[in-house]
């Protein structure tokens, strides 16, 4: 038994201390137990893993991120794709405060469009609209769509299945490019378990309105926006697990460890999209932490998303 | 080396965990280059009586030779139950735990209750560091029977200004403030107070966006790697610090904050 205590003591020790550790039994504390198995697995090495290698290895479309929204102009978005290996940023600007009137949302297509003069080669907008006003809107959609921009972001002035939305899908289903409405899934909100209503945005889309209006568009494309934006994505995820025109955008602050692989086994590997909402770390890291095979860790990357442009001929080669 | 000093195992009532074991997160610390986790037991933030889910970490830890050098256990101390004092007393002196956990919200009292002040001076004079967490997750995902955090509710996340009071109130402890969330913004007199404070953050949290302003604002020496695993992926706390390029931080800082700001409040 000294025997093995002593090889034990050595194997750990040496490794230990190649590390640059050697921590003493009494700082440690915990009285010695265990099997001679056991002692033995101890041998194995931790690994010399490289994260940025392995960040950087991985090519990446930002399917949801904002400029001049949260954290300034597009020089942030540019610092963190090249930080990060984010080869290009969706960006948009959707009426988060005000009415979102057409002079509104005209300028922040406009400052979008600023962005992707900027930054030709890493930016490309998202348009934004109101469809609360339907003949300006549809008129943005072709102003945005020549000059560039591709796909349609919008926010919670209307829920997503409301008739008001109905012309605009339409258009949207004839430009084969796909619709991005922020959403969510909490306690309280957008008609959900109002009992604990927290008093903001009765408008929000909840899970259950992006199902009405896939069933009702079968044709279209729908994302529904960050399942890492504090909501429930189990319920989210859950949710659309039938609807193969649902799809999700990993993007948001939250990083929950098994996020990733239960929409992978809800959704399939084709329906996530990498997304950060200017959440960059928490974005690209739990995808690399999660069970996904290279394959599919390269779908969410970068293909899944890139098979949606390539629907309008706005993919990336 | 790698130190991950905001790690559990057990289990969170409202949603399924992965890697919540020694064994898992054993494994996942060799996949990815972790050495040494500070680990305590989420049971221990709901059963009334913390000191069952000590004795659990203490039994799984002592179960395989491998975890003795991988492992600080930390235990969960909620200093308005029977009997907390002995408890105390046995974690640290038969256990051998290196510091001490608490969370005033789950276990009902005030940050300032005179028994939390008490328990912070105890551990302050075992020499070892006591533990807050802005919030164990996101209120907006809340299960309808966790505790009641939303908007107009009684009980709120926490922002640094919430866990500043028992700071000051006994300045000489040694403090690890974890999953740094919400407001961030100090005045100076507050700023001075934490910057003369012996106290780590981690990096798991979702409000450093930026952690090159963080530790600009902050000091290099006030952090140091945490994943809050496995309620939060393993890999965001890390990537905060490998992502800054040289001009934000040389090899000597990013030591600082892989292990070395850890070892110095460990005392290993």
């Amino acid at each position: 038994m000294s025997d093995y205590i002593n090889r034990r003591k050595f194997v750990s020790r040496t490794a230990l201390s190649a590390a640059g550790l050697l921590v003493s039994d009494q700082i440690m504390g915990i009285p010695r137990s265990g099997t001679l198995e056991d002692t033995m697995s101890s041998e194995i090495p931790v690994s010399s893993y490289n994260l940025m290698k392995d960040v950087m290895k991985y090519r990446k479309l930002d399917s949801h991120v904002h400029a001049h929204l949260f954290d300034g102009g597009p020089e942030g978005n540019v610092s963190f794709a090249d930080r990060l290996g984010i080869d290009k940023m969706y960006i948009s600007l959707p009426a988060y405060s005000g009415e979102g009137t057409p002079k509104e949302f005209r300028s922040y297509n406009d400052l979008m469009l600023k962005c992707m003069k900027q930054y030709p080669d890493r930016l490309v907008g998202q348009f934004t609209l109101n469809a609360i006003f339907q003949k300006e809107s549809l008129e943005e959609i072709k102003r945005c769509v020549d000059l560039g921009m591709v796909g349609l972001k919008v926010y919670t002035q209307l829920k997503i299945n409301d008739p008001l939305f109905y012309p605009i899908i339409e258009k949207m289903i004839d430009l084969k490019m796909i619709i991005h409405m922020h959403a969510y899934a909490q306690l309280g909100l957008g008609g959900y378990r109002m009992k604990y209503n927290i008093g903001i945005r009765p408008q929000t889309s909840i899970p259950e309105d992006f199902v009405e209006i896939a069933q009702k568009y079968p044709e279209a494309m729908f994302q529904y926006a960050h399942i890492g934006g504090g909501g429930d994505w189990e319920y989210a995820c859950k949710m659309f697990a039938k609807y193969p025109n649902i799809y999700v955008d990993t993007s948001g602050s939250n990083n929950a460890e098994n996020m990733i692989d239960f929409a992978v086994k809800c959704l399939g590997e084709d329906r996530l999209f990498f997304g950060s909402d200017n959440c960059y770390y928490q974005s690209v890291g739990k995808i690399l932490a999660s069970n996904l095979t290279e394959t599919q860790k390269k779908k969410v990357f970068f293909d899944n998303y890139n098979s949606i442009l390539k629907k309008s001929g706005r993919n990336v080669d | 080396m790698l130190i991950d000093i905001n790690a559990y195992v057990g289990h969170w009532p409202f949603m399924q965990l992965k890697h919540n074991t020694c064994d898992a997160l054993h494994e996942r610390m060799n996949k990815f280059g972790v050495d040494i986790s500070v680990i305590s037991n989420l049971n221990g933030i709901f059963y009334k009586n913390t000191q069952s889910a000590n004795e659990e970490l203490f039994e799984e830890i002592r179960s395989k030779a491998k975890f003795r050098d991988r492992f600080i256990p930390f235990a969960v101390i909620n200093p308005i139950y029977a009997g907390w004092r002995d408890d105390l007393d046995v974690c640290i002196n038969k256990y051998g735990f290196k510091g001490v956990r608490i969370y005033p919200k789950y276990h009902d009292f005030e940050i300032l209750d005179p028994s939390c002040i008490e328990l912070v001076k105890r551990v302050r004079d075992f020499g070892l560091p006591v533990v807050f967490n802005f919030r164990m997750v996101d209120s907006r995902q809340r299960s309808w029977i966790d505790i009641s955090n939303l908007k107009n509710n009684v009980i709120r996340e926490w922002n640094l200004k919430s866990i500043l009071p028992i700071i000051k109130a006994v300045p000489d402890a040694k403090y690890m403030i974890l999953n740094f969330a919400n407001a961030a913004t100090l005045n100076a007199e507050e700023m001075a107070l934490i910057k003369k404070t012996d106290l780590l953050f981690d990096t798991s949290g979702r409000t450093i966006t930026n952690m090159s302003d963080f530790l600009k604002n902050y000091g290099p020496d006030k952090f140091a790697f945490g994943t809050h695993s496995p309620i939060l992926d393993y890999l965001t706390g890390l990537l905060r610090i490998e992502s800054l390029s040289p001009g934000e931080a040389d090899e000597t800082i990013k030591e600082m904050l892989r292990s070395g700001n850890a070892k110095k409040l460990l005392a290993i």
